[in-house]
């Protein structure tokens, strides 16, 4: 599994991080007694230092991260909470956008993002992710539904069936598919 | 008054009845090297000078702001101006060997009389530091007056190669509608021996609250004992023991409900790497007629290596209908789905495990007793982490 000319399985889950690649949870853990915001900023600082940067001044950093976070409808305490601790499925959902968005990786994986998610924090993860897009970043939504597609417009749409790829196309397949389910691409792959 | 001076033999065969891991109390702590350093040092002439001990002093005094007693190798450094505290020549005799060790060679004992409301905490720090094998006794009374309220910090260091053995008693009592606040800290250099007893009798309506944390040391033996005899008293207290290569820590609590209603809580946690191993026994009694206790306890360790081993021991007693009890120990590793949650963002495996573990004393740390000394020892706990989960080069291997 290459990415940008490095083997990514041969990477542990940091190097990862680091290369600029973003994993969003379908699960985000809680982890108690360690701080939402420490984690913020050791994880900007983490890939800073390994792009040969400084540590990212504090002042700064709270005031993007709060800007960030009046983006996607999150209260500010929340910079105080334990990572997760407490939070609603679509507060977890959200601290993850808000780590994306401040990691600003080139390639993001956001792994059933819309699970579970009521339609006020589904617009919200759906506006976090559309403020990040641009040519340099490579964004893969992994859902089941269309529900998310119709805030977030896909550039491409690949239907994955037991690990292979068995159908690309444009934002329309993901319409079609609706329309007619999934053992429509099944069949039509196995044929 | 002055307590009959023991002759060389008497001493010795005081030492030889220290207790022994036959006893089912001892049955994991073996005192042979308090045996080993006490006889070495009777036969050598009960001498060693000193060390240069000022600038560890200072780093405990100056980052803690409170009103400072210091008790060197055993001896009161003057001047003691701290109200309500004056210099003792003898603490009770007792009917365990370690009291009476502690009686036969005390130097200064210490009495502390709390009156009113405390404005700024009372600091005890308990230093011992000498040039050859050496053995300290120290001995504190601690009295809050009926309704008076305060903090007390009590401050075990030492410093140096060679052998120590220190034999603490501290003794408090809880007046009625009194409240207490007691932060104990014991940060001894490696390989150093201490064996800690602290007894505390809590009064009618008293508030009792006690955080131990157990950063240093090679074999530590702690004894908390609470005893309950009034109604309406509330204790309690927690401790933390961060244990790495090579160290032994034993905390052993017993507290007696002797009459309801009251309550009791403690939590103790460890967090253990390396070649170590750590003890937890915690009793609670409820005596006949005590209705209305309510009594609970825990233990929790973290366990990041294989060589490191716990025993944990929870034990009720309970002789009594109308009580509410509770106890839970687990021991476990760190929770492999936040490492790797955090190793995704960024954080390499000794960093994401230092915040996890670190978030594991967080709660106790942030809980402590003594606001003043807060910031002071999240430094230290923080630092000995960090020690902590270098001390075995195989944890990130």
């Amino acid at each position: 599994m290459t990415y940008e000319g490095k083997d990514l399985l041969d990477l542990e889950p940091e190097e990862r991080a680091r290369e600029g690649i973003f994993l969003g949870f379908q699960y985000p853990v809680e982890i108690p007694g360690v701080n939402n915001a420490y984690l913020l900023k050791t994880a900007v600082n983490a890939k800073r230092k390994h792009q040969g940067l400084g540590e990212v001044d504090a002042f700064e950093f709270l005031k993007l991260a709060r800007e960030k976070m009046a983006a996607l409808g999150m209260d500010p305490k929340f910079l105080n909470r334990g990572v997760n601790e407490g939070f609603s499925g679509g507060e977890k959902k959200r601290n993850e956008i808000l780590q994306m968005a401040m990691l600003e990786p080139k390639l993001a994986i956001l792994d059933e993002t819309d699970s579970g998610l009521d339609i006020d924090a589904l617009k919200a993860v759906a506006e976090g992710v559309n403020s990040l897009r641009n040519p340099d970043r490579a964004i893969v939504l992994v859902t089941h539904y269309q529900r998310l597609l119709d805030y977030v417009q896909p550039d491409f749409v690949h239907v994955l069936s037991e690990g292979q790829i068995v159908r690309s196309g444009d934002k329309s397949l993901a319409l079609e598919l609706e329309d007619k389910g999934y053992d429509w691409v099944r069949e039509a792959a196995s044929a | 008054m002055s307590r009959q001076p023991h002759s060389i033999d008497e001493l010795q065969d005081i030492v030889s009845r220290l207790p022994s891991t036959r006893n089912e109390d001892w049955k994991y702590t073996d005192l042979a090297s308090a045996r080993d350093i006490s006889s070495r040092w009777l036969a050598a002439g009960r001498e060693s000078l000193s060390l240069a001990l000022q600038d560890e002093v200072e780093a405990v005094t100056h980052a803690i702001d409170a009103n400072w007693i210091v008790i060197a190798n055993g001896e009161l450094q003057h001047p003691v101006d701290v109200n309500g505290a004056s210099r003792l020549d003898d603490a009770p005799s007792s009917d365990t060997a370690l009291a009476e060790l502690n009686a036969a060679l005390l130097k200064d004992g210490l009495r502390l009389r709390v009156e009113d409301a405390l404005d700024k905490p009372i600091g005890i720090l308990m230093i011992d530091g000498t040039e050859d094998a050496s053995v300290s006794q120290a001995y504190v009374e601690i009295e809050f007056a009926p309704g008076a309220s305060g903090e007390i910090i009590e401050y075990h260091a030492s410093k140096g190669d060679a052998d120590q053995y220190a034999n603490t008693i501290v003794s408090v009592a809880v007046g009625d509608a009194a409240s207490a606040r007691h932060l104990r800290v014991q940060n001894r250099a490696a390989h150093h021996v201490q064996t800690g007893h602290t007894s505390v009798s809590v009064g009618r309506d008293a508030n009792y609250t006690m955080s131990g944390f157990d950063l240093g040391g090679g074999l530590i033996r702690n004894d908390v004992i609470i005893d309950i005899a009034a109604a309406g008293a509330e204790v309690s207290f927690d401790g933390l023991y961060l244990a790495g290569e090579g160290q032994h820590i034993d905390n052993h609590t017993r507290v007696d409900h002797r009459v309801g209603p009251a309550r009791s809580r403690q939590e103790y946690r460890g967090i253990l790497n390396g070649h170590c191993r750590c003890v937890w026994n915690g009793k609670a009694i409820v005596h006949e007629g005590a209705d209305g206790t309510d009594a609970d306890q825990a233990n929790h360790n973290l366990l990041l290596s294989e060589k490191a081993e716990i025993d944990a021991k929870p034990e009720l007693e309970i002789y009594t209908d109308d009580v509410k009890c509770s106890h839970g120990t687990t021991v476990g590793q760190l929770d492999e789905t936040s490492l790797f949650y955090l190793r995704s963002r960024g954080l390499d495996k000794r960093h994401a495990t230092q915040v996890l573990t670190h978030a594991f004393a967080s709660d106790l740390v942030a809980r402590m007793p003594v606001d003043a000394a807060k910031e002071a020892l999240a430094t230290v706990v923080e630092h000995r982490l960090a020690e902590l989960l270098d001390s075995d080069p195989d944890t990130f291997s």
